[in-house]
């Protein structure tokens, strides 16, 4: 029995332990002999467990208090070593659990569907919408693999029916689209399983968006009719907020297998995604696809994705990098804090051996430094919080909008989880691990890899930098400065209906021309940077020679002054009937200039073209693609249902935007503008995933240097400190400051070199890794010199101002001492 | 604000430490005679616990009211590991200054509720 007390003794704070628990293993010995019987003694330990209840939290909350004003007392006496350890570890648990938000929102964090694991998109499957509403459904029954499947395709289109005109992404599904996602309205219901039958289909369900927009979420929107490209539908019901599948999708029809019903031009993708049968794995599943797809139609590629991919697509795998590069920063910053407090408890070698002597254990002690690293680790997760907050706040603005699906707050339980145990984890582990990498070597060794790391980091980041760089600076074929973009769109609206479409446009052109400071205009059918497909075609020259994949998009008259691309050769439309093509067609064609003048057979007339005009080649997806051959006929022999204005203007657009739209509704206030946007904005969408890298990898990077700065500096100051008497012993024997000072120097950029070298490895090993990952990256040995040179110079700087303590060295001084 | 002397900064003392300092005033004892004494005292009102005792203990040796002493009184009968504590003349200070601010406590209830004083 006192066997069990002695051990809940162990339940107190190390010096109290140390100093009474002899006594009260005594004290308790002498009361447990006084009692006897099963019943005094049931009383005793009642009153005994009390007691400790009492006692121990009081014992371990006083102890604390003390340890706690120790720390102040020691670190206030250095705050530069404190500041330094918590800014190292602030930054770093800030910097990952910010990156670990995000990728919690792109990776982790599921789908607003039921099970999103077992969702799966099939790409170029046997049976799709074009198959018919009868075979599809009997084949998504059918199958082996599936529970069930459903099919949609997705555009723009035009809705009326509140206040304004509107833009709207409409998906037009089977029936059971909500069904299968496991998703059901918030108000209303969803469609019935036969309302996308022939005559049952003329309902809609509505995004929670653009249900507050329109109907400003007032209930009485159900029932109330909509006007989708002038086709009149009834609203049933509204999607749950945050749920917009697919592609940030407005209004929901069930008007996929009646697909004349909304009236629509273009060209359309149909898209199938089913659930899994449960039992069948991803790659069973894949296999049966596939053995399918061997009997019905061999040869032809097929396979399954897993929705959950399909949606983070590139982003997950540039999200790994991060990833990777925060965990390497982490690593970093756990070795530096081990670093410094290391140092600091050499440094405090003396003050320790006092203590010792005047009867502290090790667990005392151990237990001392234990409450300082705590108090760093957990100053530092504070800080870190702060950190996190920023970095996800700032990765939320600029990162990949594409997910609209996934609405994801920036802090949530899980994000604060990890926060929490990396602070945890780091607290315990660098207080532990002082005494254990105490030996030489292993020190070394931190320290190489230290600088390999940092090494590694920032020759990733230069890479990503010059990469962007080059994004940046890359001649698109127009200029982007100056440029005022709107789009209109006629479908549903009365010009659809005869000839009238180009009446409009010319009218829309001629007030946009009217604005004052508007130097050109024209308009487009698809606008660079607009992400559209493009459509392309085979086209024969007059020579006979033949081109396969050519680009066909549409133009006004002075559309390409208004976007700054110059004409090569030949002129503009207006001044003779024909086409205008690019440089990459003259290119293709080998003819350069001469393109101009020849003619064109398209595959759908036998009338030739007559070409009258080449143009710079743009880069029609930004920066990031190449230009492709292209041809561009004159908008008005076929004007499109919806196209892009475009003006140059004198000043910054962004005076012009509201000028501009008014002046385009003049024209006709019922057709609906949108995408009200200067060009330059457009090409900074296009680039805000990029630089969301580049500034993510720049961040850690600085990161990285500044962690080997302390580091280096920490290491130099604590071998100046142990070594002391040898060089004041060194100096009175006539070694000046200098030459001792340039020795430290020396002796603290060892390891950096030998990490570098390493580093330098490392570093052309990730840059593959990069290209490889990355569209556009280019990596080359240089960069990795590069960022030698500068991890050098850093380390130089640090060691050089950490050695400044030897002239603080007294000669004589240490000698008396000795 | 007059100053206050050395012995009243300490003020009020728990019933535990009162108790031990005036059982400690009539000699050194150890840990477990302390508590006997103050069980004794008290007709077994106050019985301490050994983590009430020795935090107690603790927190009067680190004020200063007591210290360890070296002498062991009867060595030859106790257990040398046995550790002895007397009274500090600090802990002498605070403890007639308890005294002296219970008796007025006490003074003014008196006069409050009318109860005569003691001859």
């Amino acid at each position: 029995m006192p066997r069990l007390y002695t051990l809940l003794l162990h339940l107190y704070p190390a010096r109290f332990r140390e100093e009474y628990q002899g006594s009260m293993e005594r004290l308790f010995r002498d009361e447990y002999r006084e009692v006897d019987g099963f019943w005094q003694r049931a009383v005793l330990w009642l009153r005994v467990l009390a007691d400790l209840a009492m006692s121990i939290p009081e014992q371990i909350g006083r102890e604390l208090w003390l340890d706690l004003k120790h720390s102040m007392r020691v670190y206030g006496k250095r705050p530069l070593m404190a500041v330094l350890a918590v800014a190292a570890l602030g930054l770093a648990i800030g910097a990952s659990t910010g990156v670990f938000s995000v990728l919690n929102a792109l990776l982790l964090r599921s789908l607003p569907f039921s099970k999103p694991e077992r969702l799966v998109q099939l790409v170029n499957p046997v049976v799709t919408a074009g198959s018919g509403r009868a075979a599809f459904v009997r084949w998504s029954r059918h199958n082996s693999y599936l529970e069930d499947a459903a099919t949609f395709s997705t555009s723009d289109m035009n809705v009326a029916g509140g206040r304004d005109a509107l833009r709207v992404k409409v998906t037009e599904s089977s029936s059971n689209l909500f069904q299968m996602l496991g998703v059901s309205p918030t108000a209303g219901r969803g469609f019935a399983a036969d309302e996308d039958v022939f005559g049952h289909n003329a309902v809609a369900v509505i995004s929670y968006g653009l249900w507050q927009q329109m109907f400003a979420g007032d209930p009485s929107a159900i029932g109330k009719t909509l006007h989708v490209n002038g086709s009149p539908v009834t609203v049933i019901g509204v999607a749950p907020a945050g749920f917009d599948y697919p592609q940030k999708t407005g209004i929901w029809l069930p008007t996929l297998f009646d697909f004349e019903r909304v009236p629509k031009r273009g060209a359309f993708l149909f898209e199938t995604i089913g659930r899994l049968k449960s039992g069948v794995s991803f790659d069973t599943a894949n296999e049966f696809l596939k053995a399918e797809a061997r009997r019905v139609r061999p040869g032809e590629e097929v396979k399954l994705v897993s929705l959950q991919n399909q949606l983070a697509g590139a982003v997950r795998q540039a999200s790994w990098v991060l990833a990777g590069m925060t965990i390497l920063v982490l690593l970093m910053a756990f070795a530096n804090v081990a670093q410094l407090l290391l140092s600091r408890t050499s440094e405090r070698r003396q003050e320790m051996a006092v203590r010792a002597a005047l009867g502290a254990s090790r667990a005392r002690l151990r237990q001392q430094l234990m409450t300082e690293a705590s108090v760093l680790t957990s100053m530092g997760a504070l800080l870190g919080l702060l950190v996190a907050y920023w970095v996800s706040r700032m990765a939320s603005s600029v990162a990949p909008a594409q997910l609209g699906t996934q609405r994801y707050s920036v802090m949530d339980w899980r994000v604060l989880a990890f926060a929490a145990a990396l602070a945890l984890v780091m607290g315990v582990a660098v207080g532990a691990l002082p005494r254990l990498i105490a030996t030489k070597k292993i020190r070394f060794g931190l320290l190489v890899m230290h600088a390999a790391l940092a090494l590694c980091l920032i020759s990733s980041s230069l890479v990503m930098g010059r990469t962007f760089l080059g994004l940046i600076h890359a001649n698109l074929g127009f200029r982007p400065a100056n440029v005022v973009t709107l789009n209109v769109s006629l479908q549903g609206s009365r010009y659809l209906a005869g000839s009238g479409e180009w009446s409009y446009y010319s009218e829309a052109l001629s007030r946009l021309r009217l604005v004052p400071g508007v130097t050109s205009a024209g308009a487009v059918s698809y606008l660079p940077l607009a992400m559209n497909m493009y459509m392309a075609f085979p086209f024969k020259l007059d020579s006979g020679q033949e081109l396969s994949q050519v680009v066909v998009n549409s133009a006004t008259q002075g559309y390409f002054q208004a976007m700054g691309t110059a004409f090569l050769a030949g002129g503009d439309f207006g001044s003779e009937p024909g086409v205008v093509v690019n440089a990459a067609f003259a290119e293709s064609t080998r003819l350069g200039n001469a393109i101009v003048g020849r003619r064109l057979i398209a595959p759908w007339t036998k009338t030739p073209y007559r070409i009258i005009g080449l143009v710079a080649t743009v880069r029609n997806a930004g920066p990031a693609g190449g230009g492709m051959a292209q041809i561009y006929f004159p908008i008005q022999g076929e004007p499109p249902p919806a196209l892009t204005l475009v003006a140059r203007v004198e000043g910054p657009a962004e005076e012009y935007l509201a000028r501009c739209r008014d002046a385009v509704k003049m024209a006709d206030s019922s057709v609906p503008i949108y995408d009200v946007k200067t060009l330059e904005q457009r090409l900074s969408d296009v680039l805000a995933r990029p630089r969301f890298y580049t500034t993510a990898t720049l961040f850690l990077a600085m990161l990285a240097v500044l962690l080997a700065a302390a580091g280096i500096f920490g290491t130099a100051a604590q071998s100046i400190a142990q070594r002391r008497q040898e060089m004041g012993i060194r100096m009175a024997i006539g070694a000046s400051y200098g030459s001792i000072r340039s020795m430290m120097v020396r002796e603290s950029l060892f390891p950096v070199v030998c990490g570098a070298g390493l580093g330098i490895g490392l570093s052309i090993l990730s840059g593959r890794f990069l290209e490889h990952l990355l569209e556009n990256a280019s990596a080359s040995g240089w960069m990795s010199v590069q960022a030698a040179g500068l991890l050098l110079i850093t380390a130089l700087a640090a060691a050089w101002s950490a050695t400044g303590r030897v002239l603080k060295i007294d000669p004589i001084e240490v000698i008396r001492a000795e | 604000m007059p100053r206050k002397s050395d012995g009243e900064r300490f003020l009020p003392l728990s019933l535990p430490i009162f108790h031990m300092l005036l059982s400690l005033s009539e000699g050194e004892r150890h840990g477990y005679a302390l508590k006997r004494a103050i069980a004794q005292r008290t007709d077994g009102k106050l019985n301490l616990g050994s983590g009430a005792l020795y935090g107690s203990i603790n927190k009067m040796l680190e004020e200063g009211f007591i210290e360890e002493s070296d002498e062991r009184p009867d060595s030859h009968l106790d257990d040398e590991r046995r550790r002895y504590y007397r009274i500090t003349a600090l802990g002498r200070k605070v403890a007639a200054a308890e005294t002296a601010r219970l008796r007025s406590l006490v003074k003014m209830a008196e006069l409050q509720l009318g109860i005569p004083e003691m001859a």
